[in-house]
């Protein structure tokens, strides 16, 4: 192993295990500034460090030394300790883990070596995640069973089922998936949808699957314990379910974990069917071979989206009541020259590449970059979509969900299946 | 007298709307809606910026409580006890004394109303023949560190100026 | 060499598992150290390099049987004094050691006979899912179906087993 390998490796690792977490910190802020935009109030837009309030991200800094502060208890009714504090680090770990074998950029090939851009290089991609998404439900389920609770064993029971039975359309789904795609490699599952259908469209799973990604993402809100499914929690009927007894740092593993697995299923929604870290009609190869015209292209966009963004911030970051020499003016004021000198700096290293470093390595490097960028942006748009979708529709009935889950979702991927293997049988 | 029936259509029996997934996209493109109009241009959105701009409120609002004074800044209040007796969640206290400037027999010694116990139903203030205590200070938010300091006395009630004038007071059925 | 330390650790691990299965009181114990026992069996297919083998017994047998178990002993909130007594219970494990000792003698034996040979590595083409596929597909494509059948008949049965009981 060289150097490089070495660095790869750690890079790698770190990638798969930081982005999640400081994705939890932007998904939260998301979740509470979005949530109150689509009901036209403001969100958490106070806390400040210094009077920089960073759009109400500094709130959940707040909200994390707040938990990390207060009290762990581990109520006195509670017979099973080691079950009780098991639980919260099964949710979040298993959750973690699942983001391993997500690809987030092509194949990067650096002279004559080929490095998979994933956290672990594991070839079963998609049967890993499987397999360790089964094994949130342990956490559910110890959690619920040994908080010793009636809210906490409903919550858990409710849980449970839940994820065991859309277990069942989200894998029929994935079947239909991989026979279409005819592995179960993510990364090459990444590569195939670089292609194109008919010569024009981008061959992403979401137009060879349109039915197939309907019950994918149904199935995989419902694994997330995410609206309109989150009976689990059911707050107005039983409290906050399976984590009713936990406090401090043990409620916050809870609270990341249903974040980071709303990130990783989002990443995987995005992987399967969305074309991954692919920009359409970019293939990799393309990419690379264009990079000169793609850096120019992106140096003249760089500033003006920077305009837009600034003009944003001028408009919304100010108070919406007479103040005496307003101190959000300030803030705007040095938000705007971040804004202007990260853009600058950014033009900088373009422009050294431009000038000193393009072609072979530095090219193929760029090129992973720009894929880690497009994978994480469909990602948030992706997470996106799962707050949109928890601010605009109410929960479900428990007997409505379990009917939604059995004798409509499973059919129909049985269907799918029926459909997907005939046509690739008699064209493919 | 016959019943009048209407038969009232029902909703949501149609393919499409069994699908669910129609429906769901119109409420996703209104709270869309919504998200960008407020993404864009904060200023429209439905709040007040509360610390900094306090609400509007209006005459017949049940505020702190305060005790009214002649002219001459005597005590208006004559200890008739009818407010005490009328409270609900018996949070005033008062003890009566003698009367000394002539015009009356009685006046409080003590008035003391226990905020934390109060429940701003306003019958002391209906029950008062004098129109001695009000509701009208306009103080809607009542906090403190202690549990001492919500304990208002004669003076503190007293202090407390009204914050609309009569006319507008008296408008409010007051 | 990390091979080998890691086979010892697992295979101490699944032993150990084995153990507080027949040995915990609470069903919930047996269960949690049963599903430790699935998982390092788990790591010895992958050490095995049998990779489909390795995500199959996590997600059939660690993810869904044991979530299930799992999830009937919490559905059934078993307490400490639901659980039988079990005074002898100490006096049966010492019977089993004494009844099940020899053989465990005959089968350490038997492993100490065998000759001892190299462990090779398979390359990545073997134990995945494409090769497996294959040889199910057409190797062994009749004793697949008659699985297939067999569970199917389960399933039928365990449906017409339960339905029985509603209809009265």
């Amino acid at each position: 192993m060289s150097a490089l390998d070495i660095l790869l490796v750690i890079l790698r690792i770190a990638f798969g295990a930081f982005v999640p977490l400081s994705f939890v910190a932007v998904l939260v802020w998301m979740e509470r500034r979005g949530a109150a935009f689509f009901q036209d109030r403001a969100g958490p837009n106070r806390a400040n460090v210094l009077g920089f309030r960073a759009g109400g991200l500094i709130q959940n800094a707040a909200d994390g030394i707040k938990l990390a502060f207060k009290e762990d208890i581990v109520p006195g009714h509670v017979k099973h300790k080691f079950y009780f504090i098991l639980a919260p680090m099964l949710v979040f770990i298993t959750a973690l883990l699942c983001f391993a074998v997500i690809p987030f950029a092509d194949v990067l090939v650096l002279g004559d070596k080929h490095y998979i851009m994933q956290a672990v290089p594991m070839d079963i991609g998609i049967l890993w995640f499987l397999a360790v998404v089964g094994f949130g439900v342990y956490g559910i389920i110890l959690a619920g069973w040994s908080s010793h609770n009636k809210y906490g064993m409903l919550g858990g029971l409710r849980a449970a089922a839940q994820v065991i039975s859309y277990e069942i359309p989200m894998g029929l789904a994935l079947v239909s998936l991989l026979a279409v795609y005819g592995t179960v490699n993510l990364t090459e599952m990444a590569q195939f949808q670089g292609k194109l259908l008919f010569g024009f469209i981008p061959m992403w799973g979401v137009v060879l699957q349109p039915l197939g990604v309907i019950i994918f993402i149904v199935a995989a809100f419902a694994e997330t314990n995410r609206t309109p499914f989150d009976l689990a929690e059911g707050e107005s009927e039983i409290v906050a379910g399976f984590h009713v007894e936990y406090s401090a740092m043990k409620f916050a593993l809870f609270f990341m974990g249903e974040y980071v697995a709303m990130f990783v299923s989002s990443a995987l929604i995005v992987t399967l069917y969305f074309g991954s870290f692919q920009i359409p009609w970019l293939n990799t190869e393309t990419l690379v071979a264009n990079a000169r015209p793609l850096v120019i292209l992106i140096m003249i966009g760089l500033p003006v989206i920077g305009y837009f963004f600034g003009a944003w911030i001028k408009k919304n970051n100010r108070s919406h009541y007479y103040r005496e020499n307003d101190p959000r003016k300030k803030e705007t004021a040095v938000y705007i020259s971040l804004l202007w000198s990260l853009v600058a700096v950014t033009e900088i290293v373009l422009l050294a590449y431009l000038v000193f470093a393009h072609g072979g390595v530095a090219d193929r490097i760029l090129v992973a970059l720009l894929q880690i960028g497009t994978f994480l942006f469909k990602t948030f748009l992706m997470c996106f979509v799962y707050v949109w979708v928890r601010w605009t529709l109410p929960r479900f009935r428990y007997d409505q969900l379990q009917k939604i889950g059995w004798e409509k979702l499973l059919p129909l991927a049985l269907l799918n299946i029926f459909i997907t293997s005939a046509i690739i049988v008699s064209f493919g | 007298m016959s019943i009048k029936v209407r038969t009232v259509e029902r909703k949501g029996r149609t393919f499409l709307e069994q699908l669910y997934l129609v429906e769901i996209a119109k409420g996703m493109t209104v709270t869309l809606g919504h998200f960008f109009r407020n993404l864009l241009d904060n200023s429209r959105l439905y709040v007040r910026h509360y610390p900094e701009v306090q609400p509007e409120i209006s005459a017949r609002w049940r505020g702190r409580h305060r005790l009214t004074k002649h002219e001459d800044g005597s005590v208006k209040c004559v200890a008739c006890f009818m407010c005490q007796t009328n409270c609900p969640s018996n949070c005033i206290m008062i003890e009566a004394g003698e009367r000394l400037d002539g015009r009356s027999e009685k006046m409080p010694t003590r008035f003391d109303i226990d905020l934390l116990e109060c429940i701003y139903c306003g019958y002391c203030v209906e029950a008062c023949p004098m129109d001695a205590i009000r509701m009208d200070t306009g103080i809607f938010s009542v906090t403190s560190y202690s549990r001492e300091s919500m304990v208002l006395g004669l003076e503190d009630l007293l202090e407390t100026p009204g914050a609309f004038d009569e006319a507008e007071y008296k408008k409010g059925g007051g | 060499m990390l091979t080998t330390y890691l086979f010892f650790g697992l295979a101490l691990l699944a032993v150990l598992g084995a153990l507080g299965l027949i040995i915990f009181k609470h069903p919930m114990n047996g269960a949690m150290s049963f599903v430790v026992t699935l998982i390092s069996l788990a790591g010895l297919y992958a050490l095995l390099s049998a990779k489909l083998i390795f995500a199959i017994q996590l997600i059939v047998y660690a993810g869904a049987i044991m979530s299930l178990i799992v999830f009937i002993i919490m559905f059934l909130n078993i307490q400490e004094k639901d659980l039988p007594l079990d005074p002898n219970r100490w006096f049966y494990v010492a019977g089993g050691i004494i009844v099940v000792g020899p053989i465990a003698g005959l089968l350490i034996n038997i492993s100490r006979t065998l000759p001892a040979t190299e462990v090779t590595v398979f390359d990545d083409g073997f134990g995945s899912v494409k090769e497996v596929g294959q040889l199910l597909f057409t190797q062994w494509l009749l004793p697949f179906e008659i699985v297939s059948i067999l569970l199917l008949v389960a399933l039928v049965g365990a449906v017409v087993l339960a339905g029985k009981r509603g209809v009265n």
